[in-house]
């Protein structure tokens, strides 16, 4: 498990954050949907509440927990920065002190509304994947891939 | 007498079967070996059992494969969320050890640690003392997500001997309520008030189920069992907004009159009546009150009949996985066992009606007490077999699956379908 670095964990901090949960199902067919709860769990998992027992969602990270397969979270941040971290499921909470908090959480921001399970993911990596940092190593790593016309001495107009 | 002869079973590790069968998640095969060899705890893991924090075995309407009475953890989750329902199991039987590593419970196997687990959380109610003075835990129990109510200790089955051959309901019944306290007949006012106090923990529920002995008398033959059910079920109704509400109830066969009564009278959502053996001539040997009473073929007659009274998919049967192989009488092979097990299944499921199994348990005070139970590999052919006739005949588990009661290996695998 890899530990979520300081500029992760403000950015989870943040309500302005959008986050999302992508796995994949038995076939290898990717899904991806937003975590609005998602943060930073006490022993450094990632946390993603999910609200529906039958949702793809939780039938992939049972998958995923079951047939150890990974599964990935993108965060994006009001300025456009965002970072994807793949990692695994370790953990499905149904019961107990920690779902009853979750469960309290979820109900006093939605209302009537369940949760079915409060899912643990381990955080394999971090890749900042902010397209001004993605370009620049880009560019630096592969110089063959740019297309010319960006090179070109500007012209001068007469 | 008891029966001794032993079947022909493979004798598999559990390496072995997990690598046999890489479409099963391995937990599953984890949970399913340990129902069926049983845990015993450290002192170390009993060091931590907090009976504020962890539930303690409470009012068992079945006993441990130990015999004993004690305050022991009541049973164990694993880290999918699935439960591992079983009872404390005496060393010489080789069952898994539960051991405390670096401050945190695993399930071990001759030293070597094979998954992390935790200890079934308390329920807020089990604190509390009714208004009769009865502790609530010795009024209803909880399972992870599940309210149990277990209304009648006894099973008039048990009057002339015909009790079934695996069961120690009555022995049980005894123990608690000469060690326990814990009354045979709840009064279904008190019941009431005890479920509303526990329905109070949020999140903590997502079921109400009820089961007791059989009932026989009546004026037809278990009308008093379902007029008792419907008293029951009318107390907990009325903490409930909606006419239904999601709950299981395992009751005898009961005819289409009282399965109509049962679910127009009550907010019983699905029907669960055990079958126990899916073999006619097993069944009369296993289950004689039952045979005597009711009869095999009626006995599925009858479940066919609840799915139109309670709907697809909220009609099913349990089997106790296992006794289908006691010797002398029961089939000479786990090979032959399984196939015939699932062709009555499959008639079962054709007509709406699923099958789930819990692994049998040998209990000491039992007539099969003394006899082993099936191989892993039978169990894990087992579970994929019914949970295959599920999804092809479409029938959804809900309202029995790893949420609601977590004794069945089979619907924690259904835990995958959309339906």
């Amino acid at each position: 498990m890899t530990k979520l670095s300081a500029a992760i964990l403000q950015l989870l901090d943040q309500p302005a954050t959008t986050r999302l949960v992508a796995t994949t199902d038995e076939f290898g067919k990717p899904y991806a949907v937003t975590s609005p709860f998602l943060h930073a769990g006490e022993g450094g998992h990632l946390v993603h509440l999910e609200l529906l027992e039958k949702s793809a969602t939780n039938r992939n990270l049972l998958r995923s927990l079951w047939f150890d397969k990974k599964v990935s979270v993108t965060l994006v941040a009001a300025d456009g920065s965002s970072f994807v971290i793949p990692g695994r499921p370790v953990k499905a909470l149904i019961s107990g002190p920690v779902f009853r908090g979750y469960y309290q959480q979820v109900r006093a921001r939605l209302g009537d509304a369940d949760l079915a399970t409060v899912w643990l993911i381990e955080p394999e990596e971090t890749v900042n994947e902010t397209y001004a940092v993605r370009k620049l190593e880009e560019e630096e790593r592969f110089p063959f891939s740019v297309h010319l016309d960006r090179l070109l001495v500007p012209r001068v107009n007469r | 007498m008891a029966e001794t002869a032993a079947p022909k079973t493979r004798q598999d590790s559990l390496q072995d079967v997990v690598a046999r069968y890489p479409e099963v998640p391995r937990l599953i095969i984890v949970k399913t070996d340990a129902q069926r060899r049983g845990v015993f705890y450290t002192e170390a893991a009993l060091g931590i059992l907090d009976e504020k924090l962890h539930q303690v075995t409470g009012t068992h309407i079945f006993g441990a494969r130990d015999g004993q009475h004690e305050a022991r953890p009541e049973s164990l989750l694993l880290r999918d969320g699935t439960s591992i329902i079983t009872t404390p199991t005496p060393l010489e039987e080789n069952p898994y050890t539960v051991d405390l590593i670096d401050g945190k419970l695993w399930l071990t196997d001759a030293g070597a640690p094979v998954e992390e687990v935790d200890y079934w959380p308390a329920p807020d109610f089990y604190a509390l003392t009714s208004s009769s003075g009865i502790p609530m835990k010795n009024i209803a129990s909880a399972r992870p997500q599940r309210l149990n109510i277990f209304p009648y200790r006894y099973c008039t089955f048990w009057n002339n001997g015909n009790g079934c051959t695996f069961c120690d309901i009555v022995c049980q019944l005894k123990k608690g309520k000469e060690e326990l306290q814990i009354p045979a007949r709840l009064n279904p006012v008190e019941v009431g008030e005890v479920v509303g106090e526990a329905l109070r923990e949020p999140g903590r529920f997502s079921a109400v189920f009820l089961t007791s002995g059989s009932i026989t008398s009546g004026r037809e033959p278990f009308d008093d069992e379902v007029d008792y059910y419907i008293e029951i079920l009318g107390e907990v109704g009325k903490h409930f907004k909606s006419n239904k509400y999601p709950s299981q109830m395992i009751g005898t066969a009961f005819n289409e009159r009282q399965l109509q009564r049962l679910y127009d009278e009550t907010g019983l959502m699905s029907y669960t009546a055990d079958i126990e053996v899916l073999n006619e001539d097993l069944f009369n040997r296993h289950c004689p009150g039952k045979a005597e009473w009711i009869g095999y073929r009626e006995w599925k007659r009858r479940l066919v009949a609840a799915v139109d009274i309670f709907g697809p998919g909220r009609v099913n049967t349990g089997i106790v996985a296992g006794i289908e192989l006691a010797q002398p009488h029961g089939f000479r092979s786990e090979d032959e066992a399984l196939e015939r097990v699932l062709e009555e299944a499959e008639d079962l499921a054709s007509q709406g009606v699923g099958t789930v199994f819990i692994v049998w348990s040998p209990r000491p005070d039992t007539p099969l007490g003394n006899q082993k139970n099936a191989s892993l590999d039978y169990y894990i052919r087992l579970a994929k077999g019914l949970h295959e006739l599920r999804v092809k005949y479409r029938l959804p588990i809900g309202y029995d699956d790893y949420r609601h009661c977590g004794n069945h290996p089979d619907s924690d695998l259904s835990r995958l379908l959309p339906y």
